[in-house]
């Protein structure tokens, strides 16, 4: 091995090691549901496994441009060809890395999530509690069809029940939407004509007053107030829930 | 009077084209009885179409190419001064410096709307704009960097080097070279034009049913979005036909250089797939102007439908963008490092997968969009296996630089970061590629990310490796050297900072295409804002440097940089047929430091060959 | 001088050929254009289909072949060098592509359903592009035939008759995958 490959090599292992040690940095906002793990996960996977390959290359660029400089086109360099065992090597490699490293958590979250195989959603579709959620240009519409509940419009939040698979069913009035809530990681958009779904069981409470990632983010374009297209989302106790539950019922019977 | 033959010409007939059409189209409707005579959207795109006829012919087509198919005589381009600029022209050169000149100005313009985005953004809640105008900002300057990256390396760098690099005298079709660049204008005018018929809300995907309902800026922008696609399948066709047949005597294709490879493969991806755009805007048209329901769910029409067929283009349409920049890398990485091309096979090997690849990939931006579960494992496979063949060019890249003597010239500076962003970018697009993952990071600052450092990195920093590389050859002159050093590092940190960044409010939820956000993502948009500042300030010392050393920089050498490729064996610039005398290949174009024959060499024929010659050994390998 | 007109490569490189892949490679690009819109059809409408009129489009697909046999004697004629029978085939293909054209015509004009309908709007719109390159089709043939007609083309020398031919069969070729997807598939 020539003085160069080592010293290479051992450039490409300082920055692996200090690219790996990110790991443990803090990513990540709240994490808010239990899909919200397997996420973080797989990302800092791929984060550790992205790395190296990063790092490879910068360390071959940064040695070569640092030893290998010259100052005008006189001289010329090493002349191998690049043939036989080396890009075999390569392909090897990065064919492997690609299969097991990339593919492999791909897959393996994928198959967690989609349980449906023919239904367009994230997660089972049975659940224990259903929120129905419209998007319209540029508000949202909740509904929990078992107690009638609804919630619209401004000074209101969606409020949700911790421990408790919910699904969210979305639909779309007008234009394509999203549905996208950052503490749970998850988003299905909300497509005219078709219903979606989701399904997620938040582990944590939490609410948009104190955590951003707490709230129902409008996720694909859809005109002028895209971006106003938010709603607050509040994880609660599952007794505070029934409470909050009987107080809407109660509050629409006495109107 | 209007002068024929020249932009004056074209305006003056395109707009009376247009007006024509108009009323053509407000005639017809009146003798067939509708209500209404005057539909906007209507009107205006049947006026485009004669518009678009009448420029042409105005520019110069009529007289140069129209009348022979009346059995007229046709008149001959100019070969001098600057008013050629300014007409049909024929000549590779000249169209290759009108795309490199138009498409510079449009980068300007997209890269000023990207500040003014950057400028909105510093800080949460609205301070210049409406969320309106915010959206027709952040729409435009995504179409129109997205035109630059696919059409300006193309248009400007292949056009002007490729018949050189293969020693040609000119394009296979040269008169539809010139149609090609003569379409860009209108493409380009009714981008600007959106403003003033109530704007773009779309961004540049343009997804119906918003892109149904929304105002007419969008039938203009569809109208200038088909037309840039005739375009590119026209030049992309010529290409083709020009690097299969024009190549001079053993140039076989085990010889190529690697630049006019990727023009070759690029070449094919763009014959193959733009037509996806057009005939998606083309479902939206229709919708728009002639009542149909493509993606009219209410009728039975499907949404989705215009995603796949969109994407279907827009996928490739990335490799379209950064296979050129990875062909001027490769070939100006070579040059440079003063060492024989490592794996050149495998260069090309890998140009072929991507190709073969990324025709199959596309559903991977709809993973959230609500397609059927199935769908999602092959489209994520199928994508992860196209970084095996994106990975191979780092192969070459990195086994051409180890070991040789490296020449650090702004060129080579570029080319390098090429690699090094790229880099960047493409591990962030594994993450894109996990469905687990992507479920989070779909529409996040993660994406945008992802596409700068893609784009911009490996793409735009390609551009500019090859506008400094084949600078001296295009205007006869050498540009500043310190100055283009200064414009690298500037530019090269400015763009790391910025865009690294970006992928932090993205994994903290921060959505895109948004003119507001939570106060919770505050001061890291300040962070990018102020180093994405630092960037667009870099270009400044470009265009100085540019348009400095044109006037009045030093005259350059023939071939300033000691390369074994054809383009540098003749004048700087070329003279009109190129050649003085017609090459022949005898040697591969990146044998530095091997004992083996010149790359080219230039007998003297005493007379012209009669009928010989043949193909340029076409087909060969 | 034109400096760079085509003439200029005849020396090196046969410009007929040149054309000749030119033309494919167009055919190959707008095949895509062609299969995005069946692709669409099926993936809006699975295999059903409304109401159209089977008979007329029987007679008018029938028509089109003919057609395109038609023209295909016009170009070998001319390659035999027999003028007059090639203008003459010229004007029997024009002939028959505006009846095609007028079918089409009168089945839009007598159609069960609306472009409002998803089948309407993938009916009207395959064959309204085909048919607007079966009517450019028929200017390519009358300039054709109006060259042909004044005894311009010789046996060497015809490539306006070559690539408009080529471009005929294309045209005609692209009807017989449309043919089926809209008149025959039915659940
Ligand atoms: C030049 C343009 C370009 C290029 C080349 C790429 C390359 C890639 N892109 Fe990117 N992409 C865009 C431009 C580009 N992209 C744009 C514009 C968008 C957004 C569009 C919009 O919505 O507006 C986008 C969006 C986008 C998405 C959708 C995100 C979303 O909206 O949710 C995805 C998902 O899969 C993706 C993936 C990839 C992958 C896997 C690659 C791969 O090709 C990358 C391969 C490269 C490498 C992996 C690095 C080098 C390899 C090695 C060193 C070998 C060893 C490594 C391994 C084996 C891992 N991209
Ligand atoms: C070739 C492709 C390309 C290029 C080069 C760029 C360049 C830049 N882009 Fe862009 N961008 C896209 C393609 C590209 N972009 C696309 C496709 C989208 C998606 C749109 C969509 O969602 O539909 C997008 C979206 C996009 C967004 C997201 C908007 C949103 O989602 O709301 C942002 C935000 O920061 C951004 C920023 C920038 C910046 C700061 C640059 C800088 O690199 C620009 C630097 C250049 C200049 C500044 C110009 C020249 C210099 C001067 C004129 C000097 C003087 C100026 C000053 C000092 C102020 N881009
Ligand atoms: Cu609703 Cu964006
Ligand atoms: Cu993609």
């Amino acid at each position: 091995m020539s003085r160069h490959v080592i010293s290479a090599v051992l450039l490409w292992v300082v920055l692996t090691a200090v690219g790996e040690a990110t790991v443990f940095l803090d990513w990540f906002p709240t994490v808010g549901s239990h899909e919200a793990e397997d996420f973080d996960e797989i990302f800092l996977i791929l984060v550790a496994m992205g790395t190296p390959v990063f790092a490879f290359v910068i360390a071959v660029i940064a040695y070569a441009v640092l030893n290998f400089r010259s100052k005008g086109p006189e001289e010329t360099g090493a002349t191998f060809l690049g043939v036989g065992t080396g890009p075999r090597v390569w392909v090897g490699i990065t064919s492997a890395l690609a299969l097991l490293v990339m593919i492999y958590p791909g897959m393996t979250g994928l198959a967690a999530l989609s349980k449906e195989r023919t239904g367009n959603g994230w997660g089972e579709y049975d659940a224990e509690l259903v929120v129905h959620a419209t998007g319209y240009q540029w508000f949202w519409q909740f509904e929990y069809p078992e107690s009638g509940v609804k919630v619209q419009g401004a000074g209101n939040e969606l409020v949700l029940p911790v421990d408790t698979v919910i699904r969210f069913d979305v639909d779309a009035a007008d234009v394509i939407h999203s549905f996208w809530i950052p503490a749970f990681r998850l988003k299905i958009d909300a497509l005219p004509g078709r219903t979606t779904f989701m399904t997620v069981k938040p582990t944590e409470l939490g609410s948009y007053n104190e955590d951003a990632a707490y709230r129902i983010q409008c996720a694909e374009l859809c005109g002028l107030d895209h971006s106003g297209m938010l709603f607050p989302v509040k994880v609660v106790s599952q007794d505070e829930f029934k409470e909050w539950v009987n107080s809407q019922t109660a509050a629409a019977k006495g109107q | 009077m209007l002068r024929l033959n020249s932009v004056f010409g074209g305006l003056g007939l395109g707009l009376m084209g247009f007006y024509l059409g108009m009323a053509v189209a407000a005639l017809l409707r009146w003798a067939f009885g509708y209500p209404e005579v005057w539909e906007r959207d209507l009107n205006v795109s049947v006026g485009y179409c004669f518009g678009l006829i009448g420029w042409l012919m105005g520019v110069g087509m009529w007289g140069r190419w129209g009348r022979e198919w009346f059995g007229l005589k046709t008149y001959p381009s100019p070969t001098k001064g600057w008013a050629r600029y300014f007409t049909f022209n024929t000549d590779h050169k000249v169209i290759g410096i009108q795309y490199g000149v138009t498409f510079l100005i449009v980068f300007l313009l997209a890269g000023s709307l990207a500040m003014l985005i950057r400028a909105e953004l510093a800080v949460n809640e609205l301070q210049f704009f409406s969320k309106a105008q915010y959206n027709s900002l952040m729409s435009m300057h995504g179409i129109l960097m997205v035109a630059v990256a696919v059409a300006s390396v193309i248009g400007a760098l292949g056009n002007y080097v490729v018949p050189l690099m293969i020693g040609a005298e000119d394009m296979a079709f040269p008169r539809l070279n010139a149609l090609t660049f003569w379409l860009v204008p209108p493409t380009a005018v009714m981008l600007l034009a959106t403003p003033f018929v109530g704007g773009l809300e779309t961004g540049w995907t343009a997804y119906p049913p918003l892109s149904v309902v929304t105002q007419t800026g969008q039938t203009f922008f569809n109208l200038a979005i088909i037309t840039f696609g005739l375009t590119s399948i026209l030049g992309a066709l010529n290409f083709i036909v020009t690097i299969i047949y024009m190549r001079a005597p053993g140039l076989t294709w085990g010889r190529l250089p690697v630049f006019v490879w990727a023009m070759f493969v690029t070449s094919w991806l763009a014959l193959l797939y733009t037509q996806g755009f057009a005939v998606a805007l083309l479902m939206v048209t229709l919708d728009r102007v002639g009542g149909m329901s493509f993606f009219d769910a209410a009728n039975g029409g499907d949404p989705l439908l215009y995603q796949h067929v969109f994407w279907f283009y827009s996928h490739p349409a990335v490799y379209i963008m950064v296979i050129p920049g990875f062909g001027i890398a490769l070939e100006v990485i070579a040059h440079f490092s003063r060492k024989p091309f490592y794996a050149y096979r495998y260069a090309v090997g890998a140009f072929m997968g991507i190709l073969g690849l990324s025709g199959i990939v596309w559903a991977h931006h709809m993973f959230t969009s609500g397609m059927p579960n199935y769908l999602h494992g092959p489209f994520l496979m199928m994508t992860e296996a196209i970084s095996i063949p994106t990975g191979l060019i780092f192969l070459c890249a990195l086994g051409t630089i180890w070991m040789g003597r490296l020449w650090l010239t702004t060129p080579m500076l570029f080319a390098i970061a090429v690699i090094f962003n790229f880099a960047c970018g493409g591990v962030t697009g594994i993450f894109l590629a996990d469905v687990p993952t992507d479920i989070h990071l779909h529409d996040t600052y993660f994406v945008v990310a992802h596409f700068h450092y893609t784009i911009v990195g490996g793409e735009i920093f390609g551009l500019f490796a090859g506008l400094y590389y084949w600078f001296p050859k295009m205007t006869g002159r050498m540009y500043n050297e310190r100055l283009a050093k200064l414009h690298f590092w500037w530019m090269f940190i400015g763009f790391n900072i910025t865009f690294f960044v970006m992928h932090w409010p993205g994994i903290q939820g921060m959505n895109r295409r948004i003119a507001d956000y939570p106060e919770a993502y505050q001061p890291v948009n300040l962070a990018v804002s102020l180093s994405a500042f630092l960037l667009g300030a870099s270009f400044l010392v470009f265009f100085y440097n540019m348009i400095n050393s044109w006037i009045r920089g030093p005259i350059a050498e023939a071939n300033p940089w000691h390369a074994r490729t054809l383009e540098w064996q003749t004048s700087s610039p070329p003279p009109l047929e190129n050649f003085s005398s017609p090459p022949r290949v005898t040697g591969n174009p990146y044998d530095y430091g091997l004992p083996k024959p010149p790359h080219a060499t230039f007998p003297q024929v005493a007379p012209a060959p009669a009928g010989g010659g043949g193909g340029g050994g076409g087909g060969g390998g | 001088m034109a400096v760079h007109a085509p003439a200029e490569h005849a020396a090196h490189h046969n410009p007929l050929v040149l054309n000749r892949v030119g033309l494919w490679l167009f055919f190959f690009s707008e095949s895509v254009i062609f299969g995005l819109l069946l692709s669409s059809r099926f993936f809006l409408e699975g295999i059903h289909q409304d109401h159209v009129d089977q008979v007329l489009g029987l007679v008018i697909t029938i028509v089109l072949l003919l057609s395109s046999v038609t023209a295909f004697t016009a170009e070998t004629a001319m390659e035999k060098g027999n003028s007059k029978l090639c203008s003459q085939m010229l004007l029997l293909t024009i002939l028959l592509g505006i009846i095609f054209a007028g079918g089409v015509a009168y089945e839009w004009k007598t159609a069960h359903f609306t472009r409002e309908e998803v089948f309407g709007t993938v009916f009207f719109t395959m064959t309204g592009i085909h048919a607007s390159h079966v009517v450019s089709g028929i200017v390519f043939l009358a300039m054709a035939w109006n060259i042909a007609r004044k005894g311009r083309f010789t046996s060497k020398s015809h490539w306006g008759i070559s690539g408009t031919v080529m471009y005929w069969h294309f045209v005609d070729v692209v009807w017989v995958f449309f043919y089926p997807a809209l008149y025959l598939v039915d659940s």
